[in-house]
């Protein structure tokens, strides 16, 4: 008997307890996490370099560049690996940060029918309707304890990692800047040449051409340009995020962690349109 | 737009004057590099080919050793990404002394004998541009070596995760448990004792059914 009050006791005072774990803003944070754009278009687009630049090659120099090629081609799939273990990483925690999941509500009803069978045994209707209710709220108490208990886990033993792969990541977007930046000299710069090198009357047609693209390729060039540095941005702030979130795990209901979490969130959103935009 | 390159021209201006390259560049490239080349290329023969580092045993992958040598991985990549740096830099200086020797040109046409030479000037310039990509590949190799660990790592958590999701029917348990006391608590208030029993009986039995279930998570990582 003793026992049973003992239990009683614990499950009522996690009842009691006030604050109700909210993993809401974990949830999104994850969610917009997991959608940022900008790393995967920007390693395709790496990828690819050879076929932009081949038209501006000499034949040495398109040597070198299909060795290049091949290299790029090989490491492709590493470079993708990398986001998917990421976005998968989120996506899971995601799920487990959410209410969907864990909806029992329905489970719960079949118990308050459960109990209301019991009439007989000296139960009103009153009594049926507050343990249903009853059961609810321990319900909630104890599935957010579950809940915030794997997501804990999840946060803390995977800031490490996630942090490295993000790392990675960024660098990887900083080479493929500098990789854009040489490849555009290198198409922009044969244009800035041979321009005004062309200036025979029989050349004026393929001048005019020829400003016509280049034109239209620094308007390209200038559009990417900006691409790199959303994508660092965004990559940014989840590392920040997820590090932020583990060192708040012991108060993530505070009123602080939420209104900090919902801030990544609403940059990164800030990121993901503007990557969209263009 | 603020590029890095823009901070070059008062730079190569002043540095550029005293000689008209005309074949040279392939020879500067080949001067300022060397050393540099030199070690990046042993250092990738040694680490992209060789797999891992010597130091680096098979049978035990910890996770410091793992760790310490992405960081040096980081690190050579950063040598490399350097070297790429200022061979494009180069190309640049290459480029801004070609303009030049076109505005020179500006309202006469240029004799084909010039034209050529200029030609031949851009493709070294372009031919450097194409040796820089190569280190830029190159630095993008370092950049993923030693990221198995912590993706490994990473999926298995993922795994687990999903496990744990999967397990809602732990969370169902719980629900049972709470039924049971409150049937318990039903039970007290009406002075059935029968039922005291059995239902202490079965909240015994989810109880630990979930102490082991709890405990899972942790053991699996």
């Amino acid at each position: 008997m003793l026992r049973v009050g003992v239990l009683l006791g614990l499950v009522l005072a996690g009842c009691a307890s006030p604050g109700q774990v909210s993993l809401v803003e974990v949830r999104e944070f994850a969610d917009t996490s997991a959608k940022l754009g900008g790393y995967a278009e920007l390693s395709r687009r790496y990828r690819d370099t050879y076929q932009r630049e081949l038209p501006y090659l000499s034949p040495q120099a398109e040597r070198v560049a299909r060795d290049t090629d091949a290299r790029r081609q090989a490491v492709f799939a590493d470079f993708v690996a990398i986001q998917k273990t990421l976005v998968l990483y989120m996506q899971t925690l995601s799920l487990l940060a959410g209410d969907a999941r864990y909806d029992l509500s329905g489970r719960v009803d079949e118990l308050g029918h459960g109990i209301g069978a019991m009439t007989d045994s000296g139960l009103t209707q009153r009594h049926v309707a507050a343990y249903a209710g009853m059961t609810r709220l321990l319900t909630r108490v104890i599935t957010s304890h579950y809940q915030n208990q794997h997501v804990d886990t999840m946060v803390r033993d995977g800031d490490a990692d996630v942090q490295a792969l993000i790392e990675a990541m960024i660098v990887l977007t900083r080479i493929y800047e500098k990789a854009n930046e040489n490849e555009q000299k290198t198409v922009l710069g044969s244009f800035n040449a041979e321009i005004p090198m062309a200036n025979r009357n029989a050349d004026r047609m393929l001048v005019m051409l020829a400003k016509v693209h280049l034109q239209n390729k620094t308007a390209e060039y200038k559009l990417i340009d900006r691409r790199y540095k959303l994508a660092q941005q965004g990559l940014t702030k989840v590392a920040l995020g997820h590090q932020k979130m583990r060192e708040n795990m012991d108060h993530l209901s505070s009123a602080e962690t939420r209104s900090m979490l919902a801030g990544y969130v609403r940059d990164l959103h800030l990121i993901r349109n503007a990557l969209s935009d263009d | 737009m603020s590029t890095p390159s823009d901070s070059k021209p008062s730079q190569a201006s002043g540095e550029t004057s005293p000689t008209l390259p005309l074949m040279t560049p392939r020879l500067r490239a080949a001067v300022a590099a060397p050393t540099q080349a030199a070690e990046a290329e042993r250092a990738a023969t040694a680490t992209t080919v060789g797999m891992p580092d010597p130091s680096h045993s098979p049978a035990m992958p910890a996770p410091d050793v793992a760790n310490a040598a992405r960081v040096n991985a980081l690190s050579t990549m950063e040598h490399v990404v350097e070297l790429a740096d200022s061979v494009v830099h180069i190309a640049d200086q290459l480029h801004e002394r070609i303009l030049e020797e076109i505005a020179c040109y500006q309202d006469r046409t240029m004799p084909d004998s010039q034209k050529a030479v200029i030609h031949t000037l851009m493709d070294d310039e372009l031919l450097l541009r194409q040796r820089a990509q190569a280190l830029y590949a190159e630095a993008t190799t370092y950049v993923i070596h030693g990221l198995d660990q912590p993706q490994r790592h990473l999926m298995a958590l993922t795994a687990a995760a999903a496990e744990q999701i999967r397990h809602i029917g732990v969370i169902a348990e719980t629900t049972g448990l709470v039924g049971e006391i409150l049937s318990l608590v039903g039970g007290i208030a009406t002075g059935r004792l029968s039922q005291v029993e059995a239902a202490l009986e079965s909240i015994k039995l989810h109880h630990t059914a979930l102490t082991a279930l709890k405990s899972a998570p942790q053991t699996k990582t």
